[in-house]
């Protein structure tokens, strides 16, 4: 597989120096990450990261390439979209010739098996990026906060300590971190980025170390009766507008523009918006991703209708880890087994 | 002499009930059991609980322009002589039942009228929008809960905009006022409740001049279809403002003023269907030539184009009126947090660079 994975080039480790150098001297990792990023630009096309929005409960990506805006990056449990979408999806990398300075990119724990998964199947090479790893204790689902409480209009939010600390207009709203965490994040194995270049911050415990945490809304959902099982998937993709957020945001979906459930000639699937080619839709993008989803959770994340979808590969990264032992996007080397052919194959 | 009702807040079950006798209903409600769930406009039945806290998540529009519907059947029938040339025939019979949206908010009715200069104003009349139109009716709720993501005075709307209403719901202390706006919403209000007392009715009328004066949003509009065009080929601002843009359909299909469809023959054997479906601008195939070149290759281009559609086409070619109600469902919904209102906001800065 690609060079560099372990070795790493001299102006990595610059940034590793840099990095142990003023770890001491700032206080917080937004401070370090701006500093890391101040240095490591000269070096970089551009940097991905993510910013503050309108919305305090909500970050949006960032593509920063001049150093005024380096000031705009932040990380912490409101930084929740997964960005190494970005690097295989125009215009980000397509716009950037073959010949170019590396990308540089924050990534947390999860995220960044999605890069390694990336890298596997060879649609980025290790030295094309330059990772900026984000321990992480758990991201924010803001529509859980919304579940919470009401919020009229929100002029800020922070974490302190296990706190989410919200100021809405004049109310101060103080909710238990622990309650407003995505549904992915408590079942995390690898909250540490498990491929980088410079770390920031201090290490994660996971939240979970085996299987029955991680799968624990797999296991919960098998234990219903199979009517119950139809009825609950009937009533969740009911809801699904086929907006195709999930596919879109999803940074393993890499088909886009060419995906067999959008394309016009031939026309694959039919334009109808009942349950059976919502089901279908999804069982494609889910099978499509059979030993190659990391869990990210994205396409859950992305979802306007609050549709559990990364629950149905779940289903199917768990069926991966019992039968085969895998787990996708922890080590670049790796082959995933669905993407090797063996005609001797005698397991199957 | 206005005709006005009051439902108390534990009647309103059994009043919808009674209502819905008269005409279908399609209320604001949750997609699923849970009550915080996304919501949308869905037929009333007894026990359906009314969502008349929040924007619902998709717009209101499907009552008159659903995601997907069928145009029309047809069927070919090979010639017995053997002869290759076959005819069809054809089925564009359609139903259409006089409908009331009960609970609906200013901006969603507003909505509509950006739809009217589409479909029904000419020069193309599209039938099938045209007889939904006329048969439904809006009841249409007095916003008290805006929130930071709504702007509708800043796109022409308000809080209290009756524009396209038959009939007002005026949300006050143990229930709602409900006034009839024309001589049909008159009718079916008879014997559904009882008249307000004076208190309430005043409360009610309180409530109606606090929301006319209420505004909701800061975005200023002017002078946008001119700045939009200066900032046209400015790729770096298309750049700057959406490059973390998904692509996805989100903000098109919840948003109530976006009409963009496709048509598309399903065929099975000798029979099929013409279907209309919602279309994206959004997405790649929207614009796909069949020569393979497109017009609008990336999502700076196809964003843009929403941008422009909204606040440079419309305005430029209906007298000013805009293609958006401020709902705010786009900046809600957006998965990376991309706010219109910021690039629209932006696009009058320094546009001479
Ligand atoms: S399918 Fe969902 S969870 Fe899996 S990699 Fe894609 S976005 Fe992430
Ligand atoms: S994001 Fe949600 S609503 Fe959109 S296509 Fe995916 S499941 Fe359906
Ligand atoms: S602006 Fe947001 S909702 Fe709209 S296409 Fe882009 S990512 Fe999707
Ligand atoms: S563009 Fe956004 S704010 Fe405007 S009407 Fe559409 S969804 Fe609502």
């Amino acid at each position: 597989m690609a060079v560099g994975w372990v070795k790493r080039s001299a102006a990595h480790h610059a940034v590793s120096e840099i990095e142990r150098v003023e770890k001491a001297v700032l206080e917080t990792s937004r401070m370090q990450l701006h500093k890391l990023v101040e240095e490591a630009l000269p070096e970089l096309e551009m940097m991905i990261g993510w910013a503050e929005s309108s919305d305090p409960l909500q970050t949006t990506p960032i593509f920063i390439r001049d150093a005024k805006s380096i000031s705009k990056l932040t990380c912490g449990p409101l930084c929740s979209q997964n960005l190494t979408g970005y690097l295989v999806k125009p215009p980000a990398l397509d716009s950037v010739p073959k010949d170019a300075k590396p990308i540089g990119i924050c990534v947390k724990g999860c995220d960044s098996r999605s890069l390694v998964a990336l890298i596997q199947e060879k649609f980025l090479t290790r030295d094309r990026v330059r990772i900026f790893g984000i321990p992480c204790r758990g991201t924010v689902d803001w529509r859980k906060v919304e579940k919470r409480v009401q919020l009229l209009n929100v002029k800020s939010a922070t974490v302190e300590d296990d706190w989410l600390i919200l100021d809405d207009s004049g109310t101060t709203h103080k909710i238990a971190l622990e309650e407003v965490l995505s549904r992915k994040c408590l079942g995390c194995r690898y909250p540490n980025p498990v491929i980088h270049d410079v770390l920031i911050g201090q290490s994660a415990t996971p939240r979970s170390t085996d299987l029955a945490t991680t799968y624990r809304d797999v296991d919960a959902i098998e234990k219903e009766p199979l009517e119950q099982r139809l009825a609950f998937w009937q009533s969740e993709l009911d809801r699904c507008i086929r907006c195709y957020a999930c596919r879109n945001a999803c940074p393993l979906c890499v088909c886009q523009d060419k995906c067999i459930v959008e394309t016009r000639e031939p026309r694959w699937l039919t334009q109808r918006a009942g349950i059976p080619e919502k089901f279908l839709f999804h069982f494609i993008h889910a099978m499509h991703l059979a030993g190659r989803c990391t869990g990210c959770g994205e396409c859950e994340r992305v979802c306007p209708m609050e549709i559990p979808v990364t629950l149905i590969k779940e289903k199917l990264n768990k069926i991966m880890e019992e039968m085969l032992g895998y787990a996708a996007g922890l080590d670049p080397d790796a082959v995933p087994p669905l993407l090797t052919f063996n005609p001797g194959e005698t397991e199957i | 002499m206005a005709v006005k009702i009051f439902i108390a807040t534990d009647r309103l079950d059994s009043v919808l009930e009674k209502l819905s006798t008269k005409i279908d209903l399609l209320i604001p409600a949750s997609l699923k059991d849970d009550k915080s769930a996304p919501t949308g406009f869905v037929p009333f039945v007894p026990g359906t609980a009314p969502a008349f806290d929040r924007q619902t998540t998709t717009p209101l529009k499907k009552a008159l322009l659903p995601q997907v519907e069928t145009l029309l059947r047809f069927e070919y029938h090979k010639d017995p002589q053997g002869s290759p040339k076959s005819s069809v025939t054809v089925d564009d019979q359609r139903q259409v039942r006089p409908t009331l949206v009960f609970g609906a908010r200013p901006c969603d009715v507003k909505a509509l009228t950006t739809l009217d200069r589409v479909f029904s104003n000419g020069p193309y009349v599209d039938p099938y929008y045209v007889e939904r139109r006329k048969n439904t009716l809006f009841a249409t709720l007095v916003c008290r809960q805006n929130d930071a993501k709504c702007f509708c005075t800043s796109v022409g709307g308000g809080p209290a905009d009756m524009e396209g209403s038959h009939l007002r719901i005026v949300p006050v202390d143990g229930g709602y006022v409900v006034e009839a706006l024309s001589p049909e919403a008159q009718t079916l209000l008879e014997n559904l409740a009882d008249a307000p007392d004076s208190a309430r009715d005043a409360q009610a009328g309180q409530i109606v001049e606090e929301a006319l004066k209420r505004r909701v949003g800061e975005l200023d509009t002017k002078g946008s279809p001119e700045a939009f065009r200066k900032r046209f080929d400015q790729t770096d601002y298309w750049f700057q403002m959406i490059n973390q843009c998904l692509g996805c359909g989100v903000c098109t299909y919840v948003c109530p003023t976006c009409y963009c469809f496709t048509i598309t023959d399903e065929v099975e054997n000798l029979k099929g269907e013409r279907l209309r479906s919602w279309d994206s601008c959004m997405f790649y195939h929207y614009t796909l030539e069949a020569s393979g070149h497109n017009p609008r290759p990336t999502k700076l281009e196809r964003y843009r184009n929403r941008v422009g559609h909204k606040f440079s086409y419309i305005p430029e070619r209906y007298e000013g009126l805009l293609g958006c109600c401020g709902c705010g469902r786009c900046i809600r919904s957006c998965p990376v947090s991309i706010d219109i209102r910021q690039v629209v906001g932006h696009l009058k800065e320094n546009t001479s660079e």
